[in-house]
């Protein structure tokens, strides 16, 4: 065991989303290499819900991650990794704790709302509240951040990042704040794949709620069909793009995050030694291509500009193609666990 | 007062550099730089006209006297009656009515800085209808 090092330098590596890749960096600083794609994978990142119930921006949420804090969450469960996370009520309260932290040289990872970050481009300022950075350190009372989907760290001001801590909204964060307590200095990741693994099939093969996984793809996919008679062109093309942004923004790494999962199945593959995972990378990797033609066909009727065969029907039955090879894949990895 | 507005530049999003993964030839998934994909550049796009749509049906209401500027405010930050209400602390009848030029001329001066201040304008300002332009599009540049 140790504990993690006392030094304000923070090592930033830039990542495709924000979750995995601040807890690569934690626990990479704190000396245990992580990549992104290890740390989305055992976290159980994975995930599809179609959740029309939430709004963000008036649309329905629709997310190709699991829930904000599920990585950090099942990461903390490694035996000798232990994260320190809370929340807060008091705005002045929880940065008075930031900066006490900060001045024992500890990196402190945040969830904050976008909306309220500067450093972001423009055209990215959506409320959207489950965006998470680290903080490393604060100089002339500017904080220095790692904002892992950035090249390299920024600066944010402490009124504008308060202000983020503190976004309100759907997925508020409620000023929540984490750390590394320590971390172990090896560690045998193969029963971790595994538990990620199942962790992931469980809830894209069926937890009862028609609203996630395999089944929640093709609820949207019927949803997504009668859109343009329910909602008219104009709120259905909204609707369809809304969906496109939740699965190509920054922090998906295209694909809605098939392709971070294709590289942690194919990085589990050889530190393993089994065959049977790069072919299921392999097909994830096809998963991922399949929505990302879902996501150009998309596009060209946002723009208005479709091609003949650009309709409702031909872009569920697109999402219908991706579940399909999706339920393949988690199918046949839930019967290579049983082995 | 109501100058024509673009807020967004449509390339605003495309000098960031990104890392997504990317399958190489033999099928490896490599994390790979990049820019911004089209088809987000797109839908991105579509997203801020249709904000843009609403700041200027605010605006004419606002001409028309039948919303007051703070609905400008609240629209031009993307946020409803229950997001503001929360952010400023009270209920979200009390901004509703404060969305209507009657009871919004009828504000006490606490309440109009307590708004202010959340959307960094003044309380003249705020009070007098000058429109200005919302949070993010008045960032200064940090390195």
């Amino acid at each position: 065991m140790k504990y993690i090092p006392d030094n304000t330098s923070f090592f930033h590596s830039q990542s495709a989303h924000c979750e995995s890749g601040v807890a690569a960096n934690l626990l990479s600083h704190g000396g245990l290499h992580f990549s992104e794609a290890m740390a989305f994978g055992i976290g159980g990142g994975l995930f599809f819900g179609y959740l029309p119930f939430i709004r963000l921006n008036g649309m329905p949420l629709v997310t190709y991650r699991s829930a904000a804090g599920k990585i950090l969450k099942r990461l903390g469960r490694i035996p000798g990794v232990e994260i320190e996370q809370k929340r807060y009520r008091h705005r002045q309260r929880a940065m008075a704790e930031l900066d006490e932290l900060l001045a024992r040289g500890v990196p402190v990872g945040l969830q904050t709302g976008v909306f309220w970050l500067p450093y972001f481009p423009t055209a990215l300022r959506f409320h959207f509240n489950a965006h998470n950075l680290v903080v490393y350190g604060k100089e002339d009372g500017d904080y220095l951040i790692s904002d892992p989907v950035f090249p390299g760290p920024v600066r944010c001001a402490a009124d504008d990042l308060a202000r983020a801590r503190f976004a309100s909204g759907a997925l508020a964060p409620r000023g929540k704040m984490y750390y590394l307590r320590r971390v172990p200095a090896e560690l045998d990741r193969g029963p971790h794949i595994l538990q990620g693994i199942d962790s992931v099939c469980r809830t894209m093969l069926g937890t009862g709620f028609p609203l996630i996984g395999i089944q929640g793809m093709r609820l949207l996919a019927g949803r997504m069909e009668r859109w343009p008679k329910k909602l008219g062109e104009q709120g259905a093309a909204l609707h369809l793009g809304h969906v496109v942004r939740m699965q190509e923004e920054i922090g998906t790494g295209g694909g809605g995050f098939r392709f971070m999962y294709a590289a942690y199945l194919q990085e589990s593959a050889e530190e393993m030694g089994d065959g049977f995972l790069r072919n299921c990378s392999a097909t994830l990797t096809e998963a991922g291509d399949s929505w990302r033609h879902f996501a150009v066909m998309a596009a060209r009727v946002c723009k208005d500009r479709p091609r003949p065969g650009d309709t409702y029907a031909a872009m569920a039955e697109q999402i219908r193609r991706c579940a399909l090879l999706e339920e393949n894949v988690f199918k046949q990895l839930r019967q290579w666990l049983k082995q | 007062m109501t100058r024509q507005q673009n807020f967004t530049d449509p390339k605003i999003d495309g000098d960031l550099k990104t890392v997504s993964y990317i399958a190489d030839d033999s099928g490896r998934q490599e994390m790979t730089p990049g820019a911004i994909w089209d088809p987000v550049h797109i839908v991105n796009e579509q997203a801020w006209r249709e904000i843009e749509k609403q700041i200027e049906s605010s605006r004419r209401k606002i001409a028309a006297g039948k919303r007051s500027p703070l609905h400008y405010h609240m629209i031009a930050n993307q946020m409803n009656a229950a997001l503001l209400a929360r952010y400023t602390g009270q209920s979200s009848w009390r901004v509703h009515l404060h969305l209507l030029p009657f009871f919004f001329r009828r504000l006490g001066r606490k309440t109009l800085t307590n708004y202010a201040d959340f959307f960094k304008i003044s309380a003249e300002d705020l009070q007098s209808g000058r429109l200005k332009p919302p949070l993010y599009s008045r960032h200064e540049i940090h390195s």
